[in-house]
C-alpha cells in the first residue's frame, strides 16, 4: 500500500486541479452567458433579414447580382471556425472532424480561412493551404470585429478566385448540446434560403405581395445582399462563441466533478491507510511488550 | 373603437432596440422622409441615417439610426414595420458624456483621414456617419419633448 505520505500529496494535488477547473467553469459560465445572449439576440437580426431577401427573392425572376450566380466549382474556399484556447471539451475537435469529411469528399481544391488558433493548427499539420487566419478576435463580438473576415470572403469570391464558400461552425443549440454544421455561404441560392426562411418562420403565409421597393430593386439588392452576407457570418460566429463557451463550460463542470470523485476516493485510500499504519503500531507495541514481561 | 395601430420592430445585429404598438412612424429614407401610417402597402426601402420618430398615444419617441432596411407588410390584416438598422439608439439613451465622445471621435476621424491614414474607406465612412448622427440627432431633440 501507497505511504500515507504519498496519497496526502496526491490528495492536494488534484485538491488545486479541482480549484482550477471550478474557476474555470465560473469563468466560462458567466461568459456564454453573454455570448449566448447576444447570439439570440442578434438571431432576430439574421431572420428578419432572410425575410427581407424572401421578399425581394419572390418579386423579382431573374437575379443580377454575382453573388446569387452559381458557377461549376473549379475552387472552394472553406471557413473554419474554431476557438483560440483548448480545454472545451469535444468543441473543436468537431468541426475539425467535419471539416476533414469535407476534405475527403470534395474532388475540386480547397483553401482555407481559419478563425481561432485550434483549427489553424489543426489544418497546418495536415499541410493544408491557409490564406487566411484570424485569431485575434475579442471574446464579446461585435460587427465590426468580423468586417475583415467577411470582407475577405466576398472580396475572393467577387474576384471569382473561389466558386463556393463554405464556412464551418459549431451551431449552438443549448448549453448541453452543440452541433457542428458546414454551409455554403456563397454564392446565395435562393431555394436554399426560402428553405431555410420556411424552417424558422412556419406560419408565413404563402400568398405573393406585390411589395414597391424604393429606390428601385437593384440598389436594393445589392446593399441588402453584402449587408445580409455579413449578418450571417455574423450569426455564425456568435454562435459559435457561445458554443465554445458552454461547451468549456460543461467540459470544467464534468472536470470538477471527476476531481471531487477523485478526492473521495483517495481520501478513503488514506483512512484506510492510516488506520492500517495506527494498527500495526499497537500491534508491534503489545507484541514488544509480551516479549518483555 | 380605439385608433389603428401598427407593430414597429427596430432590430440591429446586436438586440432588439424596440417592439411595440405604435399609431405612425416616420423614417428617413433613401428616398426620402416618409410616414408610415397603419394600411399602409408593403414597401421595401433603404435607410439613411438620422431619426426614426414613432408616435404612440400622441407621444413621440426618437431614435437615431443609421442605415439599414425598412420592411412595411401586412399579416392577418396588421401592418408591420420592421427596421433593420445597423445602429440604432433612442435618444435618451444618447448621454451627454457619450455625445462628447462621439463627436471628439468624429473630429479624431477626420484628422486622420487628411493624414491619410485610413485605408478602410468604406469603414471609416460608415463610423464618422454614425458619430455625427448621434449628435445631430441628439441636439435636435435636446428641446423638444419626447417619451422616454
Amino acid at each position: 500500500m501507497a505511504s500515507t505520505k504519498e496519497i496526502k500529496r496526491r490528495i492536494k494535488s488534484v485538491k488545486n486541479t479541482k480549484k482550477i477547473t471550478k474557476a474555470m467553469e465560473l469563468v466560462a459560465a458567466s461568459k456564454m452567458k453573454r455570448a449566448v445572449a447576444s447570439a439570440l439576440s442578434s438571431r432576430v437580426y439574421a431572420r428578419y433579414s432572410l425575410e427581407i431577401l424572401e421578399s425581394l427573392s419572390e418579386a423579382i425572376t431573374e437575379s443580377v447580382n454575382p453573388l446569387f450566380v452559381e458557377r461549376p466549382a473549379a475552387k472552394t474556399l472553406f471557413v473554419l471556425v474554431t476557438s483560440n484556447r483548448g480545454l472545451c471539451g469535444a468543441y473543436n475537435a468537431q468541426a475539425i472532424r467535419q471539416t476533414m469529411n469535407f476534405i475527403k469528399q470534395s474532388s475540386v481544391p480547397i483553401d482555407f480561412v481559419t478563425v481561432g488558433k485550434k483549427g489553424d493548427a489543426a489544418l497546418r499539420r495536415l499541410g493544408q493551404n491557409i490564406v487566411a487566419s484570424f485569431t485575434e478576435l475579442p471574446d464579446t463580438l461585435s460587427l465590426r470585429d468580423i468586417l475583415p473576415v467577411a470582407s475577405i470572403l466576398f472580396e475572393e469570391y467577387g474576384s471569382q478566385k473561389y466558386d463556393h464558400v463554405y464556412i464551418a461552425y459549431t451551431d449552438f443549440v443549448s448549453a448541453l448540446s452543440q452541433k457542428a454544421t458546414i454551409r455554403q455561404l456563397l454564392p446565395i441560392s435562393k431555394e436554399k434560403i426560402i428553405k431555410e426562411v420556411n424552417g424558422e418562420i412556419k406560419e408565413r403565409k404563402n400568398g405573393k405581395t406585390d411589395y414597391t421597393f424604393e429606390p428601385s430593386y437593384e440598389v436594393l439588392i445589392e446593399k441588402l445582399v453584402e449587408k445580409l452576407s455579413r449578418a450571417q457570418v455574423y450569426q455564425m460566429l456568435l454562435e459559435s462563441m457561445a458554443s465554445e463557451q458552454s461547451s468549456r463550460m460543461v467540459a470544467m463542470k464534468n472536470a470538477s466533478e471527476a476531481a471531487g470523485e477523485m478526492i473521495d476516493d483517495l481520501t478513503l485510500v488514506f483512512n484506510k491507510a492510516r488506520q492500517s499504519s495506527i494498527t500495526q503500531e499497537i500491534s508491534e507495541i503489545s507484541a514488544g511488550m509480551a516479549s518483555v514481561s | 373603437m380605439s385608433a389603428k395601430t401598427l407593430k414597429l420592430k427596430i432590430v440591429t445585429p446586436e438586440k432588439v432596440v424596440l417592439e411595440e404598438e405604435v399609431n405612425q412612424v416616420t423614417l428617413p429614407t433613401m428616398a426620402g422622409e416618409i410616414t408610415v401610417l397603419p394600411e399602409h402597402i408593403p414597401l421595401v426601402s433603404a435607410l439613411k441615417s438620422g431619426d426614426v420618430v414613432a408616435v404612440a398615444n400622441g407621444e413621440h419617441i426618437p431614435f437615431a439610426v443609421s442605415g439599414g432596411f425598412i420592411e412595411v407588410k401586412k399579416n392577418d390584416n396588421v401592418t408591420e414595420v420592421i427596421i433593420l438598422a445597423d445602429f440604432a439608439e433612442h435618444v435618451a439613451d444618447i448621454t451627454d458624456e457619450a455625445i462628447m465622445k462621439a463627436k471628439a471621435r468624429a473630429a479624431e476621424l477626420k484628422t486622420l483621414h487628411d493624414k491619410g491614414e485610413i485605408v478602410d474607406f468604406e469603414h471609416f465612412e460608415a463610423e464618422l456617419e454614425r458619430s455625427l448622427t448621434r449628435v445631430k440627432i441628439a441636439d435636435k431633440w435636446r428641446l423638444k419633448k419626447y417619451r422616454k
